[in-house]
């Protein structure tokens, strides 16, 4: 291994995690969604709060 | 004559008439037809139309019952030939279900996990481990027996062509579902886990760690997650007895400083013990602490010839020093649980015990150090400050407790908003929702409406109505119902739609009953936590061989459904989140399954009740049948999933406050359990106020249970915690990037929760 790769080994191939809810769950990784579940997700859209919430 | 059949696997074997003659007679037998020559005649047919057509080759198994039907039918056995077949098609179906069987046990022991979505059916399961393989091909063959042989032939046709979903089928023999554990009543005296007697707790950690080890232990006596509805009043408990204890040590400890002894204990222990003779008071956590310290600085005057001011300073301190101390080990306690429910497991350790804890209403002092230091353990997060996936937290909402200002519990209201807007729990139930107040009675935590973190409630109980409680309930099982199929099946004809709704909520309602059958017959003996250590209301009375009938009718048999959105698009066009309209429709469907659920309830006396289903391996399944079935529908079949339960679809644009107002009258009406999301954007910890607006909101709107979603993610790298688009924002590393580890050192320098890597660095 060359001294430039040796610099920047840490992290390589760790991906951020995203936790999400399901059913009511969380999850701390969405590899084991089904696939489904990984489209429902994929469509949420966010809910603004122009209201008249008090 | 012919000698020889070939096998369906292709072996060719002896050709025996008397296996045939016995298939006719059975068929003929359950014709209630009794003529045994006529049975003799047909097999003498069969084998004589054999020898002209098979000189040759042998003939095939399935060509031999070809012949028989035919030969039943010419000589005129209509009704024997209409048994054959049907005995035919049932061994088929068996036949069937065990080569899926195997395939599917194929697909468990070979394929990955990402690859295969059986194997993701439950993302709580990691179906590439040897122990969450075991469990899976476990399912794979309950369910192919009890289809087979558990379920009538119309049960089994409307489950496998996905008219209804039977949830947990794999279970549908062995158990029930869930429970809310009360663990004031279980701990008391202590109670066994069916490997060891555990004696009753003696300080907060323990009774942190016997609460985790109830959960575990009843979960595998059941097949869904498991709850405390009384987590704040239950550790109180074990808060008050660590600061009696500590308050005791500290006295000691600061006379023994003061008088330079060694062996105050037994002096102390005998002042408190005179205190409490003479007032009826012990130590207690800012309860009547004045009154109390006063009784006991008198007793030292008294017994040590101290100065008064001196021993009312002792006192003090001790008081003082003991808070401290009862405060810290209740944190201790609390991350130790919290740690503890993310990592132990259960189910031969396929799974992470779903766990839920509900709590808020508790105002003691002890109940208030409780929630104040959960909520601060899961703020804190796990070692490396990941979000806690268990337990689902549940915040019980009640106005005059915790939900104005000037509320005993307002503060920690408060609190539970800000550690929500940064770790996605608590959720929020609603005790001030009208379905929710009419069982409420101040003073008795117990009518205090609790959920399972998925959304599973019970409260309302038509078998004993003196019993309308949280405690020691829950569900037995749940069926759902593909609405949007019926609506397809309509074809736009609502009278037509509302038919096929009785047939087939008969049909569930008639499912859960010859299921509760099964599950009633079991004994004491087959959930020896759940009822043999009294975990279910009134098991407590039964022997470790009674049958558990009675009992289990104080839980309830649920109909579910899922995608309400979609079933008003099939049959009028839109769905509720487009109009006024759309939203009465809406609603009429289901009060109109609640309603029959009540009726049933009436009928039967036992618990019917209607659940926004927690659609987690369903979502996909009834959708993928439809599309095959009907083609793509714009608004119904063109999606990978049909929308849960009464919610507005994901993909729809509306606002938090319109989707919260749609959406709770339907919680008046699901009284099995319901749930609302809010999607929130951006980095919510930073617009607590937002947050908090929204789960007001909720409570005003009449919301039963509601959370609110943000996106939570972490770098495991330099450990950030928040949102991370496309790069993060304190190592400025994408996703699956290295970062030099100088860099790594200089950023730990400004945030030292940067986790270390063994190894590596």
């Amino acid at each position: 291994m060359s001294a430039m790769q040796r610099q920047s080994t840490v992290g390589k191939d760790v991906s951020f995690e995203r936790i999400r809810r399901i059913t009511g769950y969380l999850v701390g990784t969405m590899d084991k969604w089904n696939d489904a579940k990984k489209a429902e997700e994929h469509d949420r859209v966010k809910h603004g709060l122009s209201c008249g919430c008090k | 004559m012919i000698t020889k059949v070939i096998k369906r696997d292709g072996r060719v074997v002896d050709f025996d008439s008397g296996k045939i003659l016995a298939a006719i007679e059975k068929s003929m037998k359950a014709a209630g037809c009794t003529a045994s020559q006529g049975a003799a005649a047909v097999t003498e047919a069969v084998s004589r139309h054999l020898d002209e057509h098979y000189q040759q080759t042998p003939p095939k198994i399935e060509e031999i019952q070809d012949i028989v039907e035919h030969e039943l039918m010419r000589m005129g056995f209509d009704e024997v030939a209409k048994q054959y077949i049907l005995y035919r098609a049932n061994r088929t179906r068996i036949r069937e279900a065990n080569t899926s069987l195997m395939k599917t046990i194929d697909e468990i022991t070979k394929v990955d996990a990402r690859q295969s979505d059986v194997k993701r059916d439950n993302a709580n399961i990691d179906g590439n481990t040897a122990m969450g393989s075991m469990l899976q091909i476990g399912t794979a063959g309950a369910k192919a027996y009890n289809e087979a042989y558990l379920l009538t032939p119309q049960q089994a046709k409307a489950y496998r062509e996905g008219d209804i979903h039977i949830h947990d089928f794999d279970f549908y023999s062995l158990t029930t579902t869930c429970t809310q554990i009360d663990i004031v009543n279980l701990f008391d005296g202590g109670f066994s886990t069916g490997h060891g007697f555990l004696r009753e707790p003696q300080s907060i950690q323990s009774y942190a760690a016997l609460a985790a080890i109830a959960i575990q232990s009843n979960q595998n006596d059941q097949h869904g997650g498991q709850s405390i509805p009384n987590f704040d009043y239950g550790m109180a408990l074990g808060v008050a007895k660590t600061f009696r204890k500590a308050y005791t040590n500290k006295l000691t400890e600061g006379l023994e400083d003061f008088l330079d002894t060694e062996d105050e204990k037994d002096n102390v222990t005998k002042i408190l013990a005179d205190v409490k003779e003479a007032t009826g008071m012990s130590p207690r956590l800012e309860t009547d602490a004045e009154k109390f310290d006063a009784a006991v600085s008198e007793q030292i005057t008294k017994k040590y010839n101290i100065p008064q001011e001196k021993a009312a300073h002792l006192v003090e301190v001790a008081r003082r020093r003991a808070n401290r101390k009862a405060d810290r080990d209740t944190y201790q306690a609390m991350e130790g649980f919290v740690h503890n429910l993310n990592t132990m497991h259960s189910r031969a350790g396929a799974q992470t015990p779903f766990s839920s804890i509900n709590y808020g209403t508790d105002t003691t002092p002890e109940g208030r150090m409780v929630i104040r230091n959960i909520l601060l353990a899961t703020d804190a997060g796990l070692g490396h400050g990941e979000t806690c996936i268990f337990p689902i937290h549940v915040f019980k909402v009640k106005e005059g407790v915790n939900y104005n200002e000037g509320d005993p519990n307002y503060d920690l209201f408060k609190l539970s908003c800000k550690v929500s807007a940064k770790r996605l729990f608590p959720n929020y139930i609603f005790l001030d929702a009208p379905f929710n107040l009419q069982y409420y009675k101040p003073g008795r935590p117990e009518t205090e409406v609790a959920t399972m973190g998925c959304r599973t409630r019970v409260m309302g109980n038509v078998y004993d109505p003196s019993r309308e409680i949280s405690y020691g309930r829950g569900n037995l099982s749940f069926t759902s119902i593909n609405l949007p199929r019926l609506a397809i099946e309509a074809n736009h004809d609502e009278k037509v739609f509302y038919q096929k709704l009785d047939e087939m909520l008969d049909l569930v309602a008639n499912q859960l009953l010859d299921r509760f059958e099964i599950q009633a017959s079991k004994r004491v003996y087959n959930y020896p936590f759940l009822m043999g250590q009294g975990v279910w209301l009134d098991s407590d009375k039964l022997g470790p061989n009674d049958e558990v009938r009675e009992v289990l009718k104080h839980g309830t048999l649920s109909i579910g459904f899922i995608g309400l959105a979609e079933t008003l698009t099939a049959l009028y066009g839109h769905h509720h989140g487009e109009s006024d309209e759309m939203q009465q429709k809406g609603l009429e469907i289901v009060r109109y399954m609640r309603a029959y659920c009540d009726r049933r309830s009436q009928e039967t006396k036992m618990n019917f009740t209607l659940l926004a289903t927690p659609a987690e391996g369903l979502s996909g399944r009834f959708i993928r049948m439809d599309k095959k079935r009907y083609g793509i529908i714009p608004g119904v079949t063109d999606r990978d999933y049909y929308t849960n339960s009464f919610h507005v679809p994901v993909w729809y644009n509306i606002s938090a406050f319109e989707k919260i107002q749609k959406e709770a009258p339907y919680h008046a009406l699901t009284n099995a359990g319901h749930i609302s999301y809010v999607e929130l954007d951006g980095d919510t910890s930073n617009n607590v106020d937002a947050f908090e607006s929204v789960v007001r909101c909720m409570h005003d709107a009449g919301i039963g249970y509601g959370s609110i979603n943000h996106p939570v993610d972490r770098d495991p790298v330099c450990g950030y915690v928040g949102v991370i688009g496309d790069v993060c924002p304190r190592c400025g590393r994408r996703d699956g990037e290295a970062i030099s580890p100088e860099k790594l050192a200089q950023l730990r320098k400004q945030y030292p929760d940067i986790p270390t890597f063994r190894g590596i660095e």
